[in-house]
């Protein structure tokens, strides 16, 4: 043991007296989180959102409504079922859930009478940016209700016949307003039908109403029922705590390659040799290396985390799944360290190889480009980079509040991951030159 | 002290190391001495047991090459200057020193004596990034000798050395040598060769040419002395193997010596003979 120990504080020593390395490890990944933490938190923009819809009212207006959404190029709908919907959403698969409840179709068919056509919405609550997005694209189909009736007159003429015949019927109005509808409606639509109303008179007046109550209700284009995907747990509520675990995936890449290199550099140095001619063995060598490198990915994620919680104000409620995504995380990228160094063989292979992979994963798993963002084929290579299951795995275990067993994918496939290529590397690196 | 018996190495194609049949005595200095790519660092390679044989067998103080009880017998210092250039002197000792399982209070005390050892006390916290070529070696040196190893190797270690550090490196080999150090030392510098060692084996493409003192390689293959007089009448040129008789002949045969020289051949002779080529061809 304290043979392993100095071998970690010696590594440890070397990889933090290179300022270039300390800078990479954590002056970048802090700038990096603080930068899009910022846009994040503040707002921002995004095109194609990938959203799950979910149809509880199933009428022709809810179907045409939703086919509109998946008309729309700002968004990507998946229809499933309400559970599914919110599920995917909480997991970050999706960026919000929209839910046409029931009664969807009748305020939405009906113009001047009735409350406004309501959905629900679902987003988390750090995801401003995209919420607002969102709220703009809705809104602007539910303004393209009163375009469509006042565009068309016959359609127009319909929607009153049927909003006259539904004040009629309406007991729960007040009479003074049944009265006043009663003898205005039938007005309109006899000016209407006399006079051909003009499309630009309707459109203004459709324009001119956006919120309130009673008459003016119905006026609302659509009425968004936003709800907190988060609303159940405690996590955290800002952009940091998604640009966090990306950044920590830069202080990852600092501290592989620093090792990795510093691996290969034991042998064009000839300390290697000193370490071989000494009285212990290759595995305790590569254990040394191993244990170290692990210390110094957990040290600075753990860093970067206490700047997230005290700097950056992202909640970190579940200590102990952050401890096992810790935990995870860094033996997976000691297994992909001893690989790297294993395949790259030279400083000059490393420092190509290595790089060019870890920026692939970085491209690929959500470390540059958030996920949701992603073109769906881009999604799909994600599975293959270990940047993503160890972004999901600090998600999980923060603001996407997974339970332990949720947390044992992501996390499991880092454990497998980096036992796998340890035993890899470890059976392919040379030690002796 | 380390015996080699028909030891080969090949890699791939290339035979290393052919058939070398050796035996270093304790306490003394043996020089390996060669041209590049001759097979020295292979060599050394094996004894400290980095690489495996690929026949015949050798053993250190009667252990296997790769065993921990030989590898804590030996001290090598590589040819390259083996320390972390981030560390100071202090921690790379501290740090090698602790793969040989010492104690505090001994490491402590053997990183004092070494540093005072190579001169490098007034230094020894500074990063070793800082230090001249000459100052590195030393502290090369004083890894080496850190857990008190009984054999050391070392293979040329003063390679890139200005002379004053190559004097203070050889008065250092030499204190380590009246210790009863056995040292085996490459070089392809004969005259470091014929400062410091006790016996020389000349070796090339892998194959040991010959072994013996200094004084015996170059009375056996050095070939004959040069005796040189400048006489009244000029200058007397000869090669002798009967030195005594040849001078003894010139003045007889010569009145009015103004100057006589008698050049003994070197180790590069020896080479040469023994090779057909220089040293450093």
């Amino acid at each position: 043991m304290g043979l392993l120990s100095a071998m970690v504080k010696k590594d440890l020593k070397v990889l933090f007296r290179d300022k270039v390395t300390v800078f990479f490890t954590f002056g970048f990944p802090l700038l990096f989180a603080a930068f899009f933490g910022a846009i994040f938190s503040s707002g921002g923009g995004n095109s194609g959102m990938s959203v799950a819809v979910t149809d509880l009212d199933l009428t022709t207006e809810s179907a045409a409504f939703i086919q509109r959404m998946d008309d729309s190029s700002s968004l990507q709908v998946a229809a499933m079922p309400e559970n599914e919907a919110r599920e995917a959403t909480r997991k970050g698969k999706k960026v919000a859930y929209i839910i046409l409840p029931k009664g969807f179709g009748p305020a939405y068919a009906s113009l001047f009478s009735g409350g406004s056509p309501s959905l629900i919405v679902g987003v988390d609550p750090s995801r401003k940016a995209e919420a607002a997005m969102l709220e703009g694209v809705l809104m602007k189909m539910g303004v393209e209700r009163f375009q469509n009736a006042f565009s068309d007159t016959d359609s127009l003429l319909s929607m009153l016949d049927d909003t006259i015949l539904s004040v009629e019927s309406n007991d729960q109005m007040p009479a003074e307003w049944r009265s006043l509808l009663g003898e205005y409606l039938p007005q309109i639509k006899d000016l209407t039908a006399a006079e051909n109303q003009s499309q630009k008179d309707a459109e203004e007046s459709g324009n001119d109403v956006s919120t309130g109550t009673g008459i003016a209700d119905a006026m609302t284009p659509l009425k968004l029922d936003f709800e907190d995907v988060m609303i159940s747990r405690e996590g955290p509520k800002n952009g940091y705590a998604v640009t966090i675990p990306q950044a920590m995936y830069w202080a990852i890449l600092g501290v592989v390659m620093g090792f990795s290199v510093a691996l290969v550099q034991e042998k064009t140095m000839g300390t290697m040799t000193r370490l071989v001619a000494a009285p212990i063995s290759r595995m305790q060598i590569l254990g040394g290396k191993a244990l170290g490198c692990f210390f110094a990915l957990f040290l600075v994620m753990t860093v970067l985390f206490i700047f997230a919680r005290f700097v950056f104000e992202v909640p970190i409620d579940y200590p102990l799944k952050v401890l096992l995504a810790l935990l995870s995380v860094s033996i997976g990228f000691v297994g992909i360290m001893m690989f790297i160094a294993a395949v790259g063989k030279t400083q000059r292979g490393i420092s190509s190889l290595g790089w060019g992979i870890m920026m692939i994963f970085a491209m690929f798993g959500g470390a540059m480009i958030p996920l949701f963002a992603m073109p769906d084929w881009m999604k799909s290579l994600s599975d293959f980079s270990p940047a993503k299951w160890a972004i999901l795995s600090f998600e999980g275990a923060t603001w996407r509040n997974f339970s332990y067993p949720e947390l044992l994918l992501p996390c499991g496939i880092m454990l497998v991951l980096g036992v796998a290529c340890f035993l890899a590397g470890s059976r392919l690196i040379k030690l002796e030159n | 002290m380390i015996r080699l018996d028909a030891v080969s190495k090949r890699f791939g194609d290339l035979l290393a190391v052919n058939a070398l049949t050796l035996n270093i005595r304790e306490g003394e200095i043996f020089g390996l001495l060669g041209p590049n790519g001759a097979g020295k660092s292979t060599i050394i390679s094996m004894i400290s047991g980095q690489q495996q044989l690929t026949s015949g067998t050798l053993q250190v103080g009667g252990f296997q090459p790769d065993s921990k009880a030989s590898k804590r017998l030996i001290g090598v210092a590589p040819q390259a200057i083996a320390v972390y250039e981030d560390l100071s002197a202090i921690d790379n000792l501290e740090f090698f020193g602790s793969l040989y399982s010492m104690r505090r209070a001994e490491l402590k005390q053997r990183c004092t004596e070494m540093l005072e050892f190579v001169g490098l006390t007034d230094r020894a916290r500074e990063r070793v990034e800082k230090y001249s070529g000459g100052m590195k070696r030393r502290l090369n040196l004083a890894i080496t000798l850190i857990h008190d190893p009984q054999v050391l190797l070392l293979d040329e270690p003063t390679v890139g050395v200005d002379p004053q550090s190559r004097n203070s490196l050889f008065d250092n080999i030499l204190a380590l040598k009246k210790r009863g150090k056995t040292i085996l030392y490459t070089t392809h510098h004969m005259e470091e060769a014929e400062r410091l060692c006790d016996r020389v084996g000349i070796l090339d493409q892998g194959s040991l040419l010959a072994l013996d003192t200094v004084e015996n390689l170059i009375d056996e293959h050095g070939g004959a002395s040069h005796l040189s007089a400048t006489t009244a009448t000029g200058v007397v040129d000869r090669d002798t193997h009967q030195p005594v008789v040849d001078l003894q002949e010139i003045l007889s045969k010569h009145t009015g010596i103004r100057d006589l020289k008698l050049q003994r051949p070197e180790l590069e002779k020896v080479f040469l003979n023994l090779t057909g080529r220089q040293l450093r061809d």
